[in-house]
């Protein structure tokens, strides 16, 4: 066992090395070069100078400033290394994310580190109760579609699952917007806090529970439908099995045979997307953040992009990716819990 | 019996009966072999003995798949959907991407445009129209207003008309973007709509606005003599009355109308109308088109898309203007001698001015927001100029004594008032957006960008999936491994912040929207191969290890002949299920980044940059129309398509049919 994680391991890492590459290298093609821009604006500063002194002094001022973040050189490879902090920059000193030095968004103006906890926070939080919220609701709902199959109940159900599932999630988003918040006028449209106000303590929190019920519902909603289906294929699959037959050959009463012996074998399919699910929480939800302004990760990647904060892109794409890759190899650890076969041949 | 090379008419006639007869049918009408099993059931000891018949696997798919009576009518839905999608474009003459149109924004569904009441149809006075709705005038003084009602999100409704209108006998009647004005036959002025601008009335919030022309005094007070009215009319939030002796009252929005100041207070003035930034006018000498504003009007051409533009002087040549008329850009003028002559600028799409028949002469024009319509002297009409809602193609009509155009519509009336023909924009079928834009043009064409986007997608992720899957299948070994890490690695790229990264770059280079499409297309494609790789590598193990291929094997069959007579035929149909679940997720994919900003970019329209507009809670609920038709019709597709995907996977599965 402790082989095989350390065999996965070194392929996460080589795998990470190889995205983030492609990522890097990517992102070199985008006509942004911080190191003019400084020099230009620090130039401007300069009123006394003529123009001849100006241009040496720029090309002396663009250099000093190309020196300081890296970019000295037109070498993807190495720019990539020093990214990392595998490579030196031009005085000798290393600074990439080996050294923990994740780079600085200008959109913020802070270091990327201190800004992204508190997204990553609120995304995982909305995330955690939503990703609850929808197993404890389409656990059992498709268990019992599944066991009363093709009764009026699961027709009922698959219908609306089917259109639950073909719905583009932003229609659902805007649906619960109009419904909840034009209309029954229960929830604020947007935010986390109501605009204006300054309240602490206990005022604070129902303000914020507030503002995050709504995209919590949405977020629930958006995925039930899908998970139900997947629940309920994969529960029938379950009770067609020989084992099951025999279960019930023995005996067994109906309860242990659907919970104990079918929802076992039920899960193993079902375990890449509850692990799944619970790891994609981290890394927010794009669309629903965007439509509810909820800081979140998914919008603070999107405004990063549109503002094209280079540091900030890079961070997340990094966290993505490591999260991505990390789920993996927690989903194929987790295949071993649930099936003892997979435990076997290892 | 020697065989007849059948034509393709021939064949397609063939399939058509036996989609719609059945091959009985077929055999019958077009002599073809027998291809129908027999089915003759025979009987043992009174019991049907069935153990005989066999059905193909394919043949049975389908039967079992034709039973399945919402699967069926979802194929026939998709197949709706793709023959309108890719067809309709076609007939869709007058749409492009960028058409916009101000008087024309976040109008609601409606096809009542045109719908003159019947009380008024028999006795029509005068009509005026102006953006979305229409005001009419009988000849026994009554008022009535067609057409959408509730302007914008301000809650104002122009139908709802005030009591004392409605007791009141009506002499005049002019509709403005927002606002009626009418005149009693004892001279007293009504209005109603927004007044916003002051259009109407004086009030407290208009009175000390230096923007605003008020209304004058005069016209309050009901003073005007109704008699010596020569015209009303009504521009954006302006309006204008003139009276026979040259005296003109105008009043309304001066930012709308920059040059309304030089007409206040004239008196010389023979004709008047609006543009939509400017008044148009005539003075007492006839010769020119006086704006205030120096050259703006002083070049006329004799067609409406003649390049040739004369000075005025020139163009007149001794002769007189009797009238001024003013699209939203143009301006039409009516000599003293029947001829009419342009001056401005006109839509890229517009209808010339037809060759009158020797003796026939124009003796009236009346303007829309893009159109003319001209009558003659023999009572016929013309219509020309702007044409994109077909606006300018007037029917035949006889003895026509009077004509009424405004907005996009055009009205011929007889010397009883009774109404002989109209022709223009009858409404929207699903509205408009906040562009002015036709929706359910823009469904069509967006749809056609969502489904291409959504197969070509799918397209390549199939080429490549499988091609990967069934290498990784057939070799294995090394080749294998090798491959599906590559699949892994793919399969965990974010496939949002790539996509949003990639698309931002692309931004940052200049590339056309068809290129940009095409870069959707290939990078949906290629961010979503490893599924089907996965799927058909897991096949192509097990059918490797199938007996039949064990069987085949033994016999001495080639190993290219096993895999592509043996093995494909039975992955084909797990993939084919793939590709209708994936097309399905592709357009939610196309539509989600679009929705985003991310994916197709206005102008071109996709279903999920139409519905980029109801992500702001008002606008969703002040303008359902512009997201309910098309999430809708999104819905509806993508629910059949996942309906003929799950029940092929459920037919194409020999194990259901056990537990049914």
């Amino acid at each position: 066992m402790a082989r095989y994680i350390a065999k996965r391991l070194v392929y996460m890492v080589l795998v990470f090395f190889l995205l983030t590459f492609i990522l890097f290298s990517l992102y070199q093609l985008m006509p942004a070069n911080r190191a003019y821009t400084d020099a230009r604006t620090e130039i401007q500063t300069m009123k006394r100078l003529s123009e001849a002194e100006k241009a040496t002094k720029f090309e002396e001022l663009y250099l000093k400033y190309q020196r300081m973040y890296g970019t000295d050189t037109d070498n993807t490879l190495i720019l990539y290394l020093r990214w990392l902090g595998f490579y030196p920059f031009y005085d000798g000193h290393y600074s990439g994310i080996l050294q923990g030095d994740f780079g600085f968004s200008y959109d913020y103006n802070l270091p990327v580190v201190d800004v992204v906890p508190v997204h990553m926070r609120n995304s995982f939080l909305i995330g955690l109760i939503t990703e609850i919220a929808v197993l404890a609701v389409t656990i059992p709902l498709g268990i019992k579609c599944a066991v009363k199959k093709n009764s009026r109940f699961d027709r009922f159900t698959q219908f609306f699952t089917l259109i639950g599932f073909s719905t583009p999630s932003f229609i659902i988003y805007i649906v619960f917007i109009v419904f909840f918040c034009s209309i029954l006028r229960w929830f604020p449209v947007s935010g986390m806090k109501s605009p204006g106000t300054n309240y602490t303590g206990w005022r604070n929190v129902l303000d914020v529970l507030h503002h995050v019920t709504l995209p919590t519902i949405c977020l629930t909603f958006g995925s039930l439908a899908s998970i139900t289906r997947i629940t309920r294929a994969s529960m029938i699959d379950a009770l067609n099995l020989d084992c099951i037959r025999t279960a019930r050959a023995k005996g067994l009463s109906e309860k242990v045979v659907i919970y104990s012996h079918a929802w076992r074998n039920a899960l193993i399919p079902m375990v890449s997307i509850i692990v799944g699910g619970f790891f994609g929480t981290i890394s927010g939800a794009m669309i629903l953040e965007t439509m509810f302004g909820f800081k979140g990760m998914g919008l603070l990647f999107l405004n990063a992009t549109r503002t094209a904060d280079y540091d900030m892109i890079m961070f997340l794409e990094v966290i993505y990716t490591f999260i991505g890759l990390f789920s993996n190899l927690v989903i194929d650890l987790c295949y071993g819990i649930v099936d003892p076969r997979v435990r076997i041949s290892k | 019996m020697e065989k007849k090379r059948e034509n393709v008419f021939r064949i397609l006639a063939r399939w058509f009966v036996r989609w719609f007869f059945g091959p009985k049918f077929e055999e019958k009408w077009f002599h073809v072999e027998k291809t129908t099993e027999e089915k003759e059931i025979k009987f043992k000891d009174g019991v049907p003995d069935d153990s005989e018949l066999i059905v193909s696997p394919g043949r049975q798919v389908f039967n079992r798949f034709m039973e399945r009576k919402f699967a069926v009518c979802s194929v026939f839905v998709v197949l709706v959907m793709f023959a309108v999608v890719f067809i309709a474009p076609h007939f869709m003459t007058k749409y492009y991407d960028a058409f916009t149109e101000t008087t024309q924004k976040d109008l609601p569904p409606t096809m009542d445009f045109m719908n003159v009441p019947k009380e008024l149809a028999g006795n029509i006075k005068m009509i005026d129209s102006y953006s979305s709705f229409s005001v009419g005038l009988s000849n026994d003084g009554m008022v009535y207003v067609w057409g959408i009602g509730s302007i914008g999100a301000t809650g104002v409704d122009i139908k709802k008309i005030p009591d004392e209108v409605k007791n009141a006998n009506i002499a005049f009647v002019a509709a403005g973007q927002d606002h009626i004005i009418a005149i009693g036959d004892d001279g007293h002025f009504y209005g109603w709509g927004s007044n916003r601008f002051g259009q109407y009335a004086v009030t407290d919030a208009t009175k000390d606005n230096p923007n605003l022309a008020p209304v004058p005094d005069i016209v309050l007070n009901g003073e005007l003599d109704v008699a010596h009215i020569k015209k009303v009319t009504c521009g954006f939030q302006a309006s204008a009355i003139l009276m026979d002796d040259g005296t003109l009252y105008i009043w309304g929005n001066k930012q709308a109308y920059a040059n309304l100041d030089k007409f206040i207070g004239r008196t010389n003035i023979v004709d008047v109308d609006f543009t939509l930034n400017y008044v148009v006018g005539l003075d007492s000498k006839q010769t020119s088109v006086y704006t205030g504003t120096k050259g703006l009007h002083a070049k006329a051409k004799d067609h409406i898309i003649g390049t040739n533009t004369k000075a005025m002087k020139d163009f007149l040549n001794g002769r007189k203007i009797n009238e001024v008329r003013a699209t939203s850009t143009s301006v039409c003028l009516l000599l003293d001698d029947g001829t009419i002559g342009f001056t401005g600028d006109f839509p890229s799409d517009v209808q010339e001015v037809p060759e009158l028949p020797e003796g026939e002469k124009f003796i009236d024009i009346e303007a829309g927001t893009y159109h003319f319509t001209g009558l003659t002297n023999k009572g016929h009409v013309y219509s020309f100029g702007g044409d994109h809602y077909r606006q300018a193609e007037a029917p035949k009509v006889e003895s026509a004594k009077k004509i009424y155009a405004g907005a996009f519509q055009s009205y011929a009336v007889d010397e009883n008032g009774k109404l002989l023909d109209k022709w223009g924009l009858k409404g929207y079928l699903f509205g408009t957006d906040d562009r002015g834009a036709n929706i359910a043009e823009r469904v069509i064409a967006g749809g056609r960008i969502t489904m291409t986007v959504g197969a070509v997608a799918v397209i390549i992720e199939i080429i490549i999936g499988v091609s990967i899957g069934l290498l990784a299948g057939f070799l294995g070994g090394w080749v294998d491994i090798f491959l599906m890490r590559v699949a892994e690695v793919f399969s965990s790229i974010p496939l949002y912040p790539f996509m949003l990264i990639l698309s931002s770059l692309l931004s940052q280079v200049s590339m056309t929207t068809d290129q940009r499409l095409y870069m959707i297309m290939v990078i949906l494609g290629i961010l979503g191969w490893p599924g089907f790789a996965y799927i058909t590598r897991a096949q192509v193990l097990v059918a490797r290890e199938s007996e039949y291929v064990t069987a085949a094997q033994a016999m001495g069959v080639k190993t290219s002949r096993i895999a592509f007579k043996h093995i494909l035929p039975n992955i084909v149909s797990v993939i084919l299920v793939n590709i209708t679940l994936r097309f399905a997720s592709s357009m939610q994919t196309e539509t989600s980044l679009s929705f985003l900003g991310f994916g197709v970019n206005y102008p071109q329209p996709s279903w999920g940059n139409m519905l980029s507009r109801a992500s702001n809670a008002v606008a969703a609920i002040n303008f359902p129309w512009q997201w309910v038709f098309t999430s809708a019709i999104l819905i509806m597709t993508t629910v059949c398509i996942n309906t003929i995907g799950d029940t092929l996977r459920d037919v194409m599965d020999p194990k259901s049919t056990n537990d049914k």
